[in-house]
């Protein structure tokens, strides 16, 4: 017997499929939307870009806050990015003792609390005597951003064809030159999924930036988290849709550039 | 090619790394609650010295407070209330002021001043703003109330009233129903407060130091206790009269917070020049203005544009809030925890 086509459409899967869709899309949905409410509160008042305004012209501490998380972003993700890399590339490369040592305790930071990581962080800081701030929250976030850099590597480099490696050696190229020209190109899109996966972690990092971070050196999330005690402004939800809006264009540009080294 | 660009990126991050943590004589390194100085404000007094005024903002005193115990060096002035500044005192954090460096001081209530306790003339702390938690009422929702605590033990406004999340703000609030000061240590005197909160516990949705404002301009509560500025920026305007914003009669915990200097500061002399202009009267008047809260400077509520929350005058029932020390706090934390947990 042919069942009735409703009874195809609420299907177990087709409803929790779109149940989990609704759960990750309405939140954001309704974040949009309030960001062009016209008044402060929860209801909906009307349409109005003074938020935008508000955000643009008058928030210089806001985008204190954003330069800060920015400007911590992307150089904790590059040198996490290179050292992960190398690592990634010597680990699987290379015969040495401790090796698998290695590999087990780039797991730690991944898998101990961010408390604790951050506790420890600031005992050693403070320990060393080294002042609080814009550097040591960049120190931190290479130091958790590396795990990810490294086992995103190793894991596009464990899918290598090792012949290839062979083959560059045998016509000639020395160690370096096929690093550079045979095994980093082919491992550029684990490279780079591992270095946008830092940059984004390291732009949500609350807990383990509160405790290593000094004067002057706010980053976004402490700003959010500090402001929230007078309620959520607006201004927070039209800084969100302008980072979706950004997320969205870099996610899209990084997804052409990863088809573009695919078709090659 | 692509290296090159690599490079340059790399070179450049570490250059602005390096940059924003070069230290500089002409900087003062400012640890304040968030939203308390407008960004005017600091911007003109750069303007004026030629200092750099670096801030970093705090909701809590306990975060503040740790932070610098955990060894977060580099700020020259923190915010802390009253009876945070006595624990700071205490602790050896801060500094003693040179008052001939603070000649506004002059301009700031005699009356304000007479009343501290935690740090009796003013020898480490400089005062800034006070002002209280009080009671909100919707008038288009309730009437027949008295401005009273009593409000909370009205059965009628079950499931429409909140309270703060605060300890101190709670038990103060009985201990002042009950006649009692807010810094009371007799533990007698403590569990009365205890029934008065267990009585009104009953009838209040939640407490909640985050979201009741939100709630209440929505119209979900109708009675609720926190500070005016936290529900007035909830509601335009033109909405402004369907709240009754009362200090109940009986008196209420307050607080003060104080500029004060910490002991490690670097920038001693950039710091005695912002405590000094932020009592300008003119100054002080632009802050009293942007929080809507009256002044404790004399000269200021002349310059004010904006009719401030409440008046001066009706903090003169409230009783500031003071170091409980080890003690008597331990006690007012197995209190709260009663009331908290329940039994």
């Amino acid at each position: 017997m042919k069942k009735p086509d409703f009874i195809k459409a609420f299907s177990f899967s087709r409803t929790v499929y779109a149940v989990t869709i609704m759960f990750l899309f309405m939140p954001l949905l309704v974040l949009v939307l309030y960001s062009f409410n016209e008044s402060r509160s929860g209801s909906w008042t009307g349409f109005s870009l003074r938020w935008y305004v508000k955000l643009f012209t008058d928030s210089s501490d806001l985008w204190r806050a954003f330069g800060n998380s920015a400007i911590v972003a992307l150089s904790s993700a590059l040198v996490a990015t290179v050292i992960g890399t190398l690592g990634a590339v010597g680990v699987n490369w290379y015969r040495f003792r401790l090796r698998g040592c290695l590999r087990t305790i780039t797991f730690l930071p991944m898998i101990l609390p961010e408390i604790i990581i951050g506790v420890s962080l600031l005992v050693f800081f403070s320990g060393l005597g080294i002042r609080l701030g814009l550097f040591t929250v960049f120190v931190a976030h290479v130091s958790f951003n590396l795990p990810f850099v490294f086992l995103l590597v190793l894991a596009r480099l464990e899918e290598f064809d090792f012949s290839i490696i062979e083959a560059s050696r045998d016509l000639g190229a020395t160690e370096l030159q096929t690093l550079w020209r045979v095994i980093l190109p082919l491992t550029m899109p684990g490279i780079m999924s591992g270095f946008l996966t830092a940059v984004t972690l390291s732009l949500e990092d609350f807990v383990i930036t509160f405790f290593v971070t000094g004067p002057g050196a706010t980053t976004l999330p402490l700003y959010v988290y500090s402001a929230i005690r007078f309620g959520v402004s607006p201004v927070i939800n039209a800084l969100s849709v302008v980072m979706i809006l950004g997320t969205v264009v870099l996610a899209w540009s990084m997804r052409r550039f990863l088809k573009n080294i695919a078709a090659k | 090619m692509k290296r090159k660009y690599f490079t340059a990126i790399a070179a450049a991050c570490v250059l602005v790394l390096l940059g924003s943590c070069s230290g500089s004589k002409d900087r003062l390194y400012l640890y304040n609650w968030i939203y308390y100085i407008p960004e005017d404000v600091i911007e003109d007094f750069q303007k004026e010295s030629g200092i750099r005024v670096v801030v970093d903002s705090y909701a809590s005193n306990e975060e503040m407070y740790n932070k610098l115990l955990a060894g977060g060096k580099g700020y020259d002035i923190v915010v802390p209330s009253g009876d945070y500044v006595s624990i700071m005192i205490a602790g050896g954090m801060l500094q003693r002021l040179d008052m001939g460096k603070i000649p506004n001081y002059a301009n700031l209530d005699a009356s304000a001043l007479n009343r501290i306790r935690f740090d009796t003339g003013n020898r480490f702390s400089i005062p800034f703003m006070m002002g209280a938690a009080g009671v909100s009422v919707n008038k288009t929702k309730v009437s027949g109330y008295e401005h009273s605590w009593n409000i909370f033990e009205r059965n009628d406004l079950n499931g429409r009233m909140t309270m703060l999340d605060d300890m101190r703000e709670i038990l103060g609030a009985a201990l002042k129903y009950l006649g009692y000061s807010v810094n009371d240590s007799d533990p007698a005197h403590l569990e009365e407060a205890r029934l008065v909160v267990e009585e009104w516990k009953p009838n209040l949705v939640k407490f909640d130091a985050e979201s009741f404002a939100r709630g209440f301009a929505g119209g979900e509560f109708w009675v609720v206790q926190g500070y005016a500025e936290n529900v007035y920026i909830e509601y335009e305007p033109s909405r402004y009269s369907e709240i009754d914003f009362f200090f109940p009669k009986e008196g209420m915990p307050m607080y003060m917070d104080s500029f004060c200097i910490l002991k490690d500061a670097e920038n001693v002399e950039a710091a005695y020049k912002f405590i000094n202009f932020m009592l300008r009267p003119d100054i002080a008047a632009r802050v009293s203005d942007y929080l809507m809260l009256p002044s404790p400077n004399v000269p200021a509520r002349a310059l004010m544009t904006v009719t401030p929350n409440y008046q001066f005058e009706d903090l003169a029932k409230g009783e500031f809030k003071e170091d409980l020390g080890a003690q008597t706090l331990l006690l007012y934390n197995e209190v709260w925890r009663r009331i908290r947990v329940g039994n």
